[in-house]
C-alpha cells in the first residue's frame, strides 16, 4: 500500500465521534455518601437498594486500584467525575419512540441504528441507555406476553423489587473488586431481563449503550435471570461521540442461568478509542460474570472489542451446576494508541463442566492488547473439560501481543487443552490474494476476517455482520 | 497467612562473622537490599504459586543458632559424594555444605577454576533469592572452559544436616569460550534428617558460536528445601541444549532465566518433573528475546502422584526489534491422584511483529484405552501405570544432551516412578 493511502486512512476521523447536544441534569463532579443519596434518592429507590449502594461505597473506600493489568494510562481522578447524568425530559418519560426527543433519535441516526425499523424488521427488542436513564423500550407486550420481563434497571427495582433482592451481588459481589464496587455504590441504570421458568424469549433482546454527557461516567447494571429450562439471547453494543478527556466506564453485568437454562450475551463494543496521539478515549473497566446455578446450565459470552482506549474486562464463568457449559468468544482489537487487557475465567466447581475459549486478539499501530484468562478445576469438579485457543494477530512494527493464561488444576480427571499462537499476516497470504487482483487492504480484510471467523459465527447474524464492517473500519489505516 | 520475614538481624550478624576477604563488600550490598526489600511473598505475582515460608523458617533458626558451616569430613556426605562420582563420568567441582571442595577436579583438563575471593570482581545479585545467596555466600567458583574437554564438567551441590536447620549456598559462574562446544552437569542432593534449604545461582555465559549442553539434576531428599537460580546469556550463534529433572526434595523452586541479546542464537531447554507426596515444585522460566533471529523452545513434562503441587511458569518476552524471534514453549502434566494440583502459566509478552510465537499446555491423565489395552495383556494396574508413565517421561530422557549423565539420569528416573506409582495406582 503506498505511503498517502495509508496517510489517507489513517487521518480518518471516528466515524461516530459527534456529540449530541441536549441538555442533561447533572450532579456536580466528585463522590460522597451524599453523592450515592442522591442519585438513590433521584431515582425514587426502596430503602434497601440505598443501603446496598451506601455499603458498596464504605467497602470501595477500603479498596485499591487494581495495578496488575497489562495497561499503563494516567490514574483516575476519581473526584473529577460527575456520577450521575439523566437526559432533561427524565420527569415525563416518553411513552414510544414517537415521543423521544428528535435529536436523539438522530444521534441513533448517525450511528446507523435506525431503532424503531431494526426493532421491527430484526425482530429486535431495543431498551436503549442514552447517558444513564433508559429512554426507549419497545417490543414490551410481545415479551410481557410470554412472560418475559426486559426493563430498566430503575424499572426493576420499583415493580420487581423481590428479584432484584434475591439476585442482585449474587453472582458479583459487592465487594468483588475495585471498580464492581465503584458500580455497586453509584449504578446509575442498565438492563434488568427475567425468563419464567421454561420460555424461549420470543427475541433477541438488545441494548444500546452510550456515553453522552461530558465527564460522566456511566455506570451501568445488567442482571439477567434465566429460570429453569427457558432460554434468552442478549445483544449489547456499544458507540460514544468524541471527547478529549478519558471518560470512566464501569459497568457490572451479572448473569444467572438456573437449571438447564441458556444465555447468550453477545457484546459489540465500540467505545471512542482516542485519537491517534491516545487522547480522549473511554477507560472500560467491566466486570461481567455468569453464574450457571443449576445443572445442564448453558452461559455463553461472545465478543468484539474494537473501541475503548483502556478495556480492562474478563467475562467469566462460574460452572456450578452439573454438566454445564461456559463459553468465551471473543475477538480483540487495538490500534493506534489502545490497549486492551481482556480475557476470561472458567471456575469449574460442578461434576462433568465443560468450557471452551477462544479468543482472537488483533494489534495494529502502537497498541497493546493482552489476553488474561483462568481455568481453575476445583477438586470436586470430576471430568471437568477445557479446551483454549487464543491467537494473535500482529500488525505493524510498534504494537504488542501478550497472553498471560492460568491454570490451576485440582482435580486428576479433569483434561485441560491450551493452545496459542502469535504471527503477523503473512507475506505468502497476501502476495496470493495480490496477484489474484485482490486490493492490498480488502487482503487483509478478507485474512482477518478469516482469522476471526470462529469468534463471529457465534454471533447472532445481524451482529455478525456489523461486527464485520465493524473490524474493517478498526483496522483501516493500520496496514501497511 | 502471613508470611514469616527473614529475620535481617541475625542475618546481618551472621554477615559480619564472615571472613573479611574480598567477598564483604558484595555481602554488604546485598543485606542492605534485603534489609529494604525482603523476600517475596504470594503477593508478589512470580511467587503465586510458591510460598517460600519453609525456606524462611529454616533460614531464621539457622540463623538464630549461629549460621555454622558445616565442614565436609562427614562420613555419610562423602559415601554420597563418592556414589555420585562413581555414577558419572565427570570432571567434579564439588560443593558440601557450602563449602567448595576441588579434591575430585582433574585440573589438568584444561578447564580454569577461580574463587570469587581470589578477585574482586562482583557476582550476580539482582533478585532477592540471589541477594540472600551473595549475602551468606562463604565463597563462589568461576569456571572457564577454553576448549572442549574429555569428561563433562561436573558441578556437585551436595548437602548433608542431621540435626536441626541448615542452610547452604552455591555460587558458580561458567564461561564457555568462543567456538567451544562444553559439556556441564549440574547435579543438585542431600542427605540426613535435619531441615535443609540449598540456594544456588548459577550463571552460564556462551561465546560466540559456542555450544553447550547442560544437564541439571536435583534429587534431594523429599522434604529439604532448594531454590535454584540459573542465567544463561548465549553469544551470538551460540547454541545451548538443555536438560532438567527434577525428582526430589519438598519444596522446590527453580528459575532459568535466559537472556538472547545476540542474534542466531538457538536455545533448546527441556524439564521433566516428578512429584509425590510432600513435594511442591515450581518450575519458572524466562527467556528474552532482545534481538532477533533467534529461536527458544521449551517442554516441560510433569507426572504428579500423591498429595503434591507442581508450577510450570514459562514466560517468552520479544523485546521491540526482536523480529525474526522462533519461541516456543511446551507444558504437559499427568494428573494421577486426587490430592495432586497443577498450576501452570505460559505466558508470552511481545512487541514486535515478525514472530513466530507459540505455546501449547495440557493437562490430563493417562489414555483409559491404553490402559485396557495392557490389563488385556496380563498386566496388573500398576504395572500398566508404570509402563505409560515411564514412556511419557522417557522421551524426555532421552533428550538428555550429556551423553555421561544419561545412564544416571534413566535410572533415577525409573526408580523415581516405581516409588511414585506405588504410593497410588
Amino acid at each position: 500500500m503506498t505511503s498517502e493511502n495509508i496517510e489517507s486512512i489513517v487521518n480518518r476521523r471516528y466515524e461516530h465521534g459527534f456529540v449530541t447536544d441536549i441538555e442533561t441534569e447533572s450532579l456536580p463532579p466528585g463522590l460522597d455518601e451524599g453523592v450515592v443519596r442522591a442519585i438513590s434518592a433521584r431515582k425514587n429507590e426502596p430503602e434497601f437498594m440505598l443501603e446496598w449502594r451506601l455499603q458498596a461505597y464504605r467497602q470501595w473506600l477500603e479498596m485499591a486500584e487494581p495495578e496488575w493489568a497489562h495497561l499503563h494510562y494516567p490514574p483516575v481522578k476519581f473526584n473529577e467525575i460527575s456520577y450521575y447524568a439523566a437526559p432533561k425530559s427524565d420527569a415525563d418519560r416518553p411513552k414510544s419512540l414517537d415521543e423521544v426527543d428528535p435529536k436523539l433519535l438522530e444521534t441513533y441516526d448517525k450511528l446507523g441504528i435506525p431503532l424503531h425499523e431494526r426493532a421491527r424488521l430484526a425482530g429486535v427488542a431495543v431498551d436503549a441507555v442514552f447517558d444513564s436513564v433508559s429512554v426507549a423500550t419497545t417490543f414490551k407486550d410481545k415479551l410481557s406476553e410470554a412472560g418475559v420481563i426486559f426493563c430498566s434497571f430503575s424499572e426493576a427495582v420499583r415493580e420487581h423489587p423481590e428479584l432484584v433482592k434475591k439476585y442482585l451481588g449474587s453472582v458479583v459481589p459487592r465487594r468483588d473488586n475495585f471498580y464492581a464496587a465503584l458500580n455497586s455504590a453509584v449504578f446509575s441504570d442498565g438492563s434488568f431481563v427475567y425468563i419464567p421458568k421454561g420460555v424461549r424469549c420470543p427475541m433477541e433482546l438488545s441494548t444500546y449503550f452510550r456515553i453522552n454527557a461530558a465527564n460522566t461516567g456511566q455506570f451501568e447494571r445488567t442482571l439477567i435471570i434465566a429460570d429453569e429450562g427457558s432460554h434468552v439471547s442478549y445483544l449489547e453494543g456499544c458507540t460514544a461521540p468524541m471527547r478529549d478527556e478519558n471518560q470512566l466506564h464501569a459497568a457490572v453485568v451479572e448473569l444467572v442461568a438456573l437449571e438447564g437454562a441458556e444465555i447468550k450475551y453477545s457484546t459489540v463494543q465500540n467505545w471512542y478509542p482516542g485519537d491517534e496521539n491516545g487522547v480522549g478515549g473511554i477507560y472500560n473497566f467491566v466486570t461481567k460474570r455468569g453464574d450457571c446455578r443449576g445443572a445442564n446450565s448453558k452461559i455463553s459470552w461472545t465478543q468484539v472489542e474494537t473501541g475503548s482506549a483502556i478495556t480492562w474486562k474478563y467475562p467469566s464463568c462460574l460452572l456450578r451446576g452439573e454438566n454445564s457449559v461456559g463459553e468465551f468468544y471473543s475477538v480483540a482489537v487495538a490500534n493506534n494508541m489502545q490497549q486492551a487487557d481482556t480475557g476470561t475465567k472458567m471456575i469449574h466447581i460442578g461434576a462433568n463442566t465443560s468450557s471452551t475459549i477462544v479468543s482472537k486478539g488483533i494489534s495494529a499501530g502502537k497498541a497493546q492488547n493482552a489476553y488474561r484468562g483462568l481455568v481453575k478445576v476445583m477438586p470436586q469438579a470430576h471430568g471437568a473439560r477445557n479446551h483454549t485457543q487464543c491467537d494473535s494477530l500482529l500488525i505493524g512494527k510498534e504494537c504488542g501481543a501478550h497472553t498471560f493464561p492460568y491454570m490451576e488444576i485440582k482435580n486428576p480427571s479433569a483434561r485441560i487443552e491450551h493452545e496459542a499462537t502469535t504471527s503477523k499476516i503473512s507475506a505468502d497470504q497476501l502476495f496470493y490474494c495480490r496477484q489474484r487482483g485482490i486490493s492490498e487492504e480488502d487482503a487483509v480484510n478478507m485474512i482477518v476476517n478469516g482469522f476471526c471467523k470462529e469468534v463471529f459465527k457465534e454471533l447472532p447474524m445481524e451482529f455478525a455482520v456489523e461486527a464485520q464492517a465493524l473490524l474493517n473500519v478498526s483496522l483501516e489505516g493500520a496496514v501497511g | 497467612m502471613k508470611q514469616v520475614a527473614l529475620s535481617i538481624d541475625d542475618l546481618r550478624e551472621a554477615v559480619l562473622r564472615m571472613p573479611d576477604d574480598a567477598l564483604m563488600a558484595t555481602r554488604e550490598a546485598a543485606l542492605a537490599n534485603l534489609d529494604e526489600h525482603g523476600l517475596p511473598s504470594v503477593r508478589d505475582e512470580d511467587w503465586k504459586y510458591t510460598d517460600l515460608g519453609p525456606a524462611i523458617d529454616i533460614s531464621n533458626r539457622w540463623l538464630a543458632n549461629g549460621a555454622t558451616i558445616t565442614t565436609t569430613s562427614n562420613d555419610l556426605l562423602a559415601d554420597a559424594i563418592a556414589a555420585i562420582a562413581g555414577a558419572i563420568d565427570a570432571n567434579w567441582l564439588i560443593i558440601a555444605n557450602g563449602v567448595i571442595d576441588t579434591s575430585r577436579f582433574d585440573e589438568s583438563s584444561g578447564i580454569e577454576v577461580q574463587r570469587f575471593s581470589e578477585s574482586a570482581a562482583p557476582f550476580v545479585m539482582d533478585r532477592p533469592l540471589a541477594d540472600l545467596n551473595a549475602a551468606l555466600l562463604n565463597d563462589g567458583l568461576r569456571v572457564q572452559i577454553h576448549a572442549a574437554t574429555e569428561k563433562p564438567l561436573g558441578i556437585l551441590i551436595i548437602d548433608e544436616t542431621n540435626a536441626g536447620a541448615a542452610v547452604s549456598q552455591a555460587n558458580v559462574e561458567i564461561e564457555i569460550a568462543p567456538g567451544c562446544d562444553a559439556e556441564v552437569i549440574e547435579y543438585q542432593s542431600s542427605t540426613g534428617t535435619g531441615d535443609h534449604f540449598g540456594n544456588s545461582v548459577i550463571t552460564l555465559q556462551i561465546g560466540q558460536a559456542a555450544i553447550a549442553s547442560y544437564v541439571r539434576i536435583q534429587n534431594r531428599r523429599i522434604g529439604h528445601v532448594q531454590s535454584g537460580r540459573l542465567c544463561a546469556t548465549p553469544g551470538r550463534d551460540a547454541r545451548l541444549n538443555m536438560a532438567s529433572y527434577d525428582l526430589g526434595g519438598g519444596l522446590v523452586r527453580n528459575d532459568v532465566d535466559i537472556d538472547l541479546g545476540e542474534p542466531g542464537a538457538d536455545v533448546v531447554f527441556n524439564g521433566l518433573y516428578l512429584a509425590g507426596d510432600g513435594q511442591h515444585i515450581d518450575n519458572h522460566t524466562r527467556v528474552d528475546h532482545r534481538v532477533g533471529p533467534a529461536s527458544s523452545s521449551q517442554e516441560y513434562r510433569g507426572i504428579l502422584n500423591g498429595r503434591c503441587r507442581c508450577v510450570w511458569n514459562g514466560k517468552a518476552i520479544v523485546h521491540a526489534g526482536a523480529d525474526g524471534t522462533d519461541a516456543n514453549q511446551a507444558n504437559h502434566n499427568l494428573l494421577l491422584s486426587e490430592h495432586a494440583e497443577i498450576d501452570a502459566k505460559p505466558e508470552l509478552e511481545i512487541y514486535a511483529d515478525d514472530v513466530k510465537c507459540s505455546h501449547g499446555t495440557t493437562v490430563g491423565q493417562l489414555d483409559e484405552t491404553a490402559l485396557f489395552y495392557l490389563r488385556t495383556r496380563g498386566l496388573d494396574k500398576r504395572q500398566a501405570t508404570q509402563l505409560l508413565t515411564h514412556a511419557f517421561a522417557a522421551d524426555l530422557v532421552g533428550r538428555a544432551p550429556v551423553a555421561a549423565a544419561i545412564d544416571e539420569i534413566t535410572s533415577l528416573v525409573e526408580s523415581r516412578l516405581a516409588d511414585l506409582i506405588q504410593e497410588e495406582a
